[in-house]
């Protein structure tokens, strides 16, 4: 429901706020005002809190469950103990998966990969992260991350919505339902998916609204000709014929205004001009041409073509300069049931550069102090092997209960190491970090209550966080 | 709009509470529920406080020699105390609990208190009166011609409630919309399609009386209204052509969907079309609709991930079932009480799970298959009029010729016995293993193919049997050459194992891909908790045979084993034996209709099984697989190890007997025949109660498939009227429940919903909730009128509609009222104006295509792929010709990559039931009606026509085109506008004819063939692609 500004019908601000602020109605913010301009007039929905660290979001969704203790969690003592058995103990009757849940044996298996100690924070990094290496001293690696779900359709569904089923908002609809666009030319929930990537598959609801208003669905860019559904005129309509229909519709709508006494009119008009300024807008914020060779440097060859990983974190450092709120990348692929050390090093080489290069890019921009960045995947990897051991080809199974994510930017600790996970990387000994309090945490950083942030659906108020969700204080700066 | 003094009053025939005294349903109930119940609610396990809420007993009670509410004693009350303590540590709702309650929330409060605390049940529970009064609006003062205009204002009962709120509040309805505008709403309403030209001068030439009600009959009377009122129930239904979640793959439904048209099509009566849905396969003799109608509980999203737990999956199916017969005809939210009695309604988790063992008992699985296309059981097939009597013809002559082939050893057991002293040599086996040698990871044996069977180096030869025998590890395989036999086909296996322990769940051999990942499609010999199983599966469970022994198999010692099949697709067929001896067994299952062959893996592997439990520490040896039966007889030899035996019975029979034979040629010809038509025969998945013992419900703690609790019995909802006593505790006995005179949610809640799209709102505006948490019915007598009369007259949807299409409240008006009433009722809930609506996804394309003429009018159906399906998220080729132009209804629904062009127009995404859609208004949707090729080319062929009808009379064409497009003729301002830019782009499109035609090139129409001015034309697309735009043809006015 949109109520436009100057509806005969809408009720003060004031009294707007005080009706549906505290979540009677299935309203927030967007719909009147962005969130900036709310925080100006110190009118806010009680949702949102007095100190904001962060206004925007880039989350670098690493499908398919990297492996945290070839890339970030450093474990000897599964190297030494190659090939026992995973103790009974440690296992401590979790679930396994259908994948390797029926196997006879469980061998644990060590990294192959070598792992060293960077930046003034000492933080471990494996070989296969030189470049997030060098950003040690920017960002948290939360250790301790864990999940519900053992499977990826649940678990990125999990991650995205707080729902393991579909049918609820993504975190990007949230934050555009809550606080709105900062620029009125580009949608505020932008999605990029790494183009031509096989497997595990992403599915459109994880961008989805669910049952918030459909405006609040993530917008893909595709590396197409259209880089939004229809985005471009029809051939054969050049832009002043394109000029001249929407003038004409403009007249025909003023005319019916005053006719019916509609002032929702004005919100249609109002959606045309916005259609056709994103015409503009949002092949100038794709394109790359005025680039300097630096950012290439900066971010990698990659970054030339577009739809790849490299190339999406630059549009994502753009599309946050414009004022986009939420820009989700997806990268897939991280599935490593076999031919991990091979696999591995190609996703590495695929996206080590370009995150730790976007991270270094909004600093030198002035844009991490007010910008979150998040690298992460839906669930770990299993520290036994899954199948046979093999070396130079051996895969690890899903893991639940610990793996790592990194974060960066407005009001995360930087250069810290949170939380701690057993010897054998299969086990929490402190400091975890359920998805929930990601998420709650995620909100708090953007200036919202996770607990006060819902909408009446359904004869309920639904949470991001459903009745979950604790502020992870350690990891704020 | 005239405007009655405040002083204006009126008497009412129904009840009216006195002003002043509080209603607990209307002014107490939302308040304890929205403010109080989450602590203090139905939910007494779950929250922190035992003092509750939801009823007079509970509220009244003493707790700690404290009172919460004393009735008519604010002062003795702890409530009161304790609503006023703001700023202390007593204050309730507490501080930290992020809830606040108003001022005049607490005076509330406390005027209930001092009047007696009364309760009421909750509106939507109490039964549907027997009758409703239609009240009389009596005007005490005011102009008599005022009175007199609004007495003959209603057209019928409708309008009777909405006047009185009307005049109560002292406002009067709107003027009644031009002709033109009523058409276009009411043809919108009912068939999702705008009037033709023709339908439009036909209807403001018709001067009688009975003009709109004609119109009415008209369009409820057709193919297009059956489509729009199912278009909608896909969204309750949550209807998609593929299986969601991650996957996704395709599966065929649609069948249904037509079941639903065509019961629109006829007006099946309501609550028919529920029973049928909910257990049309427990109807007595039941027929193949009533048995289709079910397949509305499997259109649940279902999962194939590998690696899959299927129980989980199980369970959200059933859950979604459940949430779905909620939503959709009780207006409940009853999943919130999965997890814990529910906080704000009386429905407990025990409701729940004893509501939810209706839904669970079929033959089903969490997964569907993978690797082959099977449809997940049960099913129902559709053969068409042709194969379903090819295949009675069939059934007919199998069951003759297996009578034959019994009778014949009927005969011959009289007549027959073995010869004394005469030994036959064992049949010959395709193939056979001994298992001695292994050599670079294969089984050198000689074999008649020439191929040996390979296996991993980890698997160890070791003293087996005889010689060497193999020992597996139970991740590793042994590979044979062959096996891929069909069901048709007779087979049998011998091998020596020999067991270390009596294992869970081990599989011996199969000739099967995988477990769960193809539904264990082909054959298998498994150990199970140390029983012998052996079955032939299609899919796992519903269609296959599955025999297990009934003594548990010997361990830790050498035992020869072997499997028998006789080709005839029937448990008895199938046949073990142990160490020479038939094996007793119970039958598991017996439904073996269809291929067990495909899906990969063509032959046995022996020891382990994709994501299966191997045959861990197991030894086999000497295994043969034979592409025959192997007599009783025979099957002994092999146990002692004789190459040669004495023949028995059915030894002769099968090799002897030259009449036995010849029958059992022709009988297996025949089953192949079956077979190959079987294949052709679509199936759907449908409900059918399993026919073996009762699936047995868990409580399931905090709803999770992983904590199952005490197993409950089936049963409603205990805080609803009970179930008839005669109506049978299942799926029926639900249904017939949901439908009954005592139900008062059902007939409530459908009315409710088919006013929400006459009119935007229900009168219920929550319409999944009718729960405590819903909104109130903004007129609960109207509501309550509508849905007697409904009952009344045989759940009767077309006179439903017609009333609600023929009221004087539906013809008013959509422009805003100028005075007061917009302020005081900004909302509309009194109805003072028709609130207008944009036009659904469905009909926003649809318009286009009938405006232009493109619309292909085809009924039902395979799902047709339009042009956007090529820039879906997962896109596929779209199709050509015809399909390109089929109404909305049609399009390929792919839950993870729906038509992108219908999203953004805000259709339903259809991943669960949803009874109401928001509709928003983004950019995003004028970029698809300006741009796409769909509303391009629908542009560019309407103009074609009209330039082809006016000519060079560009004020014809434009108020044509206007008048198609709005319904109404344009004015003059209107056309001036639309002539200056159509003069302007035609000038424009002439000096460069190349933009023209590179417009008029987009769609796979062609151009029409004779001579025409494509700058004009193309200056007529730029008209009407504006047009489609405006706000009169993409509104509902």
């Amino acid at each position: 429901m949109n109520i436009p500004l100057d509806s005969p019908f809408r009720p003060s601000r004031r009294e707007f706020l005080n009706r549906f602020g505290g979540g009677l109605g299935g309203i927030a913010l967007a719909s009147l005002i962005g969130e900036s301009q709310a925080r100006d007039q110190g009118t806010l929905p009680l949702y949102l809190t007095d100190s904001p660290k962060a206004k925007r979001v880039i989350y670098l969704f690493q499908s398919g469950g990297p492996s945290q203790m070839d890339l970030y969690d450093y474990k000897p003592r599964l190297k030494a103990e190659e090939g026992h058995q995973l103790p009974d103990e440690v296992r401590g009757g979790q679930r396994l998966t259908g994948m390797s849940g029926n196997q006879s044996s469980l061998p644990l298996v060590g990294s192959p990969f070598t792992f060293s100690r960077h930046g003034e924070s000492g933080q471990w990094f494996s070989e296969l992260l030189p470049y997030t290496a060098k950003i040690a001293d920017e960002i948290t690696v939360i250790k301790t991350m864990n999940t519900d779900a053992i499977n990826h359709g649940p678990g990125v569904t999990f991650f995205q919505t707080g729902s393991q089923l579909g049918g609820r908002p993504s975190i990007g609809s949230w934050l555009s339902y809550g606080l709105g666009s900062e620029n009125a030319n580009l949608p505020a929930f932008v999605v990029l998916i790494t183009k031509g990537m096989k497997g595990q598959p992403l599915v459109s609801r994880l961008w989805g609204s669910g049952f918030l208003p459909g405006e609040h669905d993530g917008v893909r860019l595709n590396p197409d000709k259209d880089a939004v559904l229809y985005l471009n005129n029809p051939e054969g309509i050049d832009i002043k014929t394109r000029r001249a229909m929407l003038d004409s519709l403009g007249a025909l709508h003023r005319l019916h205004r005053e006719e019916s006494g509609d002032a929702a009119l004005e919100t249609r008009i109002a959606q045309y001009e916005m259609g056709f300024r994103m015409q503009a807008s949002i092949p100038e914020a794709t394109d790359l041409s005025d680039e300097p060779e630096s950012t290439f440097r900066l971010y990698g060859d990659d970054a030339r073509t577009p739809g790849t990983y490299a190339a999406n974190c630059l549009l994502a450092r753009r599309l946050a300069e414009r004022g986009v709120r939420f820009v989700q990348l997806y990268h897939q692929d991280w599935d490593h049931h076999g031919g991990l050390p091979g696999g591995l090093k190609t996703k590495c080489r695929e996206t080590d550069q370009a995150s730790a290069a976007l991270v270094i890019d909004l600093k030198q921009r002035g844009l991490l102090d007010d910008t979150i960045v998040i690298w992460g995947g839906e669930f770990g990897r299993t520290n036994y092997c899954q199948g046979k051991f093999n070396p130079a080809s051996f895969g690890r199974d899903h893991h639940p209960r610990c793996f790592s994510l990194w974060m960066a930017g407005g009001g995360i600790r930087a250069g810290y190491s949170h939380g701690l996970t057993d010897d054998y990387c299969y086990n929490i000994v402190d400091g975890g970090v359920h998805v929930y309090d990601f998420q709650a945490t995620l909100l708090h950083l953007l200036g919202i209550d996770h607990e006060r942030l819902t909408y009446f659906y359904q004869g309920r108020h639904f949470r991001l966080t459903d009745v979950h969700g604790r502020i992870v204080k350690p990891i704020l700066a | 709009m005239k405007c009655f003094l405040p002083a204006f009053l009126l008497l009412l025939s129904t009840s009216f509470v006195s002003a002043g005294k509080v209603e607990f349903n209307r002014d107490i109930r939302p308040i304890l529920s929205e403010k109080c119940y989450k602590c203090h609610g139905p939910d007494a396990k779950n929250q922190k406080s035992d003092y509750r809420l939801d009823s007079f007993a509970h509220a009244t009670a003493r707790l700690d020699k404290r009172q919460g509410i004393s009735p008519g004693q604010v002062e003795k009350s702890e409530l009161h105390h304790r609503i006023h303590a703001a700023g202390t540590d007593d204050v309730m709702p507490p501080s930290d609990s992020k809830v606040t309650l108003t001022p005049s929330e607490i005076a509330l409060l406390d005027q209930w208190i001092s009047e007696g605390a009364e309760y009421q049940q909750h509106w939507a529970f109490v039964p549907l009166p027997k009758t409703v009064p239609v009240p009389k609006v009596v005007f005490p003062s005011g102009s008599n011609a005022d009175q007199a205009k609004l007495s003959r204002w209603a057209k019928n009962e409708i309008d009777a409630f909405v006047l009185e709120k009307l005049v109560q509040a002292g406002f009067t309805p709107s003027p009644e919309a031009s002709r033109t505008q009523w058409l276009r709403r009411v043809s919108f309403d009912l068939t999702g399609l705008p009037p033709s030209l023709a339908e439009l001068d036909a209807f403001l030439a018709d001067e009688s009386p009975e003009a709109y009600e004609h119109v009415v009959n008209r369009l409820l009377d057709s193919d297009a209204c059956a489509e729009r009122l199912t278009a909608e129930w896909m969204d309750v239904a949550r209807y998609s052509d593929s299986y969601g979640y991650q996957v996704d793959n395709d599966r065929r439904v649609w069948p249904w969907r037509d079941w639903v048209e065509q019961a629109f099509r006829k007006n099946l009566p309501y609550d028919q079309f529920i029973v049928w849905q909910l257990a049309g396969d427990l109807l007595p003799d039941a027929t193949r609709e009533q048995r289709l109608a079910t397949t509305f509980n499997r259109l649940h999203p279902q999962n194939v991930e590998g690696g899959s737990v299927p129980e989980e999956f199980r369970t959200e199916y059933v859950s979604d079932r459940v949430q779905t017969y909620g939503t959709a005809f009780l207006g409940l939210t009853m999943e919130c009480a999965r997890c814990h009695d529910h906080k704000f309604d009386p429905v407990t988790a025990m409701d729940y799970f004893r509501l939810s063992a209706y839904f669970a008992n079929i033959d089903e699985a969490g997964l569907y298959s993978y690797f082959t296309p099977a449809v997940p059981t049960p099913t129902l097939w559709l053969p068409d009029k042709k194969q379903e009597a090819e295949l009675a013809r069939f059934e007919r002559e199998i069951a003759s010729l297996s009578q034959r082939l019994a009778s014949r050893r009927e005969i011959l057991q009289k007549s027959w016995s073995s010869p004394a002293d005469i030994r036959v040599p064992l049949p010959k086996p395709i193939a056979s293993f001994s298992f001695d040698h292994l050599k670079n990871g294969a089984f050198p044996d000689a074999d008649p193919q020439g191929e040996s069977a390979k296996s991993s180096p980890n698997n160890l030869l070791v003293p087996g049997h005889r010689a060497q025998a193999v020992r597996l590890t139970g991740d590793d395989a042994v590979t044979l050459p062959v096996g891929n036999f069909s069901r048709d086909q007779p087979f049998s296996i011998s091998l020596w194992m020999n067991t270390p322990d009596e294992k869970e769940r081990a599989v011996i051999f199969s000739r099967s891909k995988a477990w769960t990942d193809a539904a264990s499609r082909g054959y298998e010999m498994l150990l199970e908790k140390g029983h012998l199983v052996a079955a032939l599966v299609h899919f796992e469970p519903g269609n296959a045979l599955r025999i297990r022994s009934k003594d548990v198999f010997p361990i830790a010692s050498w035992h020869h084993v072997a499997l028998v099949y006789d080709g005839s697709s029937r448990a008895e067929g199938l046949r073990l034996y142990l160490d020479g001896k038939p094996v007793g067994v119970e039958i598991v299952r017996d439904q073996l209709t269809r291929t067990i062959e495909g899906g990969g893996s063509d032959t046995i592997v022996i020891g382990e099984r994709m994501r299966d439990s191997g045959f861990k520490d197991g030894f086999v040896d000497d295994f043969s697989v034979f592409d025959q039966i192997l007599s009783p007889a025979a099957v002994a030899a092999l146990a002692s190890d004789q190459t040669t035996f004495s023949p028995d019975l059915d030894h002769h029979l099968l090799t002897d007997d030259a009449e036995s034979r010849a029958i059992f040629a022709k009988l297996t010809t025949s089953r192949q025949e079956r077979s190959a038509l079987v294949e052709e025969i679509p199936e759907i998945m449908t409900m059918e109660e399993f026919k073996g013992p009762p699936r047995i419900t868990h409580f399931l703690e905090r709803g999770s498939y992983a904590s199952p609790g005490k197993a409950v019995s089936p049963a409603t909802p205990a805080f609803l009227p009970a179930m008839e006593k005669g109506l049978p505790n299942n799926r029926l006995g639900l249904a017939r429940w949901t439908v009954a005179e005592a139900n008062p949610l059902t007939a409530r809640v459908t009315v409710n919903r088919y006013w929400q799209r006459m009119f935007r709102n229900g009168l219920v505006a929550t319409t999944e909730d009718f729960g405590s948490q819903g909104r109130l019915p903004t007129h609960p007598e109207l509501l309550d009128w509508l849905a007697r009369d409904f009952v009344d007259h045989g759940w009767d949807l077309h006179r439903l509609l017609k009333i609600i299409a023929l009221s004087a409240t539906y013809r008013q008006s959509s422009d805003l009222p100028k005075g007061k009433a917009l302020t005081a009722d900004p909302e509309n809930t009194l109805l003072h104006h028709y609130p207008s609506s944009p036009l659904s996804a469905e009909m926003l394309r649809d318009n286009v295509l009938a405006t232009s003429g493109l619309l292909v009018n085809q009924v039902g159906g395979s799902p047709v792929k339009p042009y956007d399906i090529a820039v879906a998220f997962k896109p596929s080729a779209p199709d050509t010709g015809a399909s390109l132009y089929r109404r909305s209804l049609y399009t390929y629904m792919r839950q993870t990559s729906p038509s992108p062009m219908m999203i953004v127009l805000n259709a339903s995404k259809r991943d669960v039931c949803q009874v109401k859609v928001e509709r928003s208004e983004s950019p995003l949707q004028g970029l698809v009606m300006l741009n796409s090729p769909q509303f391009v080319e629908a542009a560019r062929v309407l103009a074609e026509k009209l330039i082809a009808e006016h000519g060079d009379d560009d004020e014809g064409l434009i108020r044509d085109a206007f008048r198609r497009l709005t319904s109404r003729q344009a004015r003059p301002e209107e056309v001036r506008i639309l002539a200056q830019l159509f003069a302007k782009e035609s000038a424009r499109f002439s000096a460069d004819s190349g933009r023209a035609e590179a417009l008029l090139k987009i769609g796979e129409t062609p151009l029409r063939k004779e001579k025409q001015s494509l700058p004009r034309v193309a200056a007529a697309t730029v008209l009407i692609s504006t047009l489609f735009n405006y706000d009169e043809c993409c509104m509902k006015r």
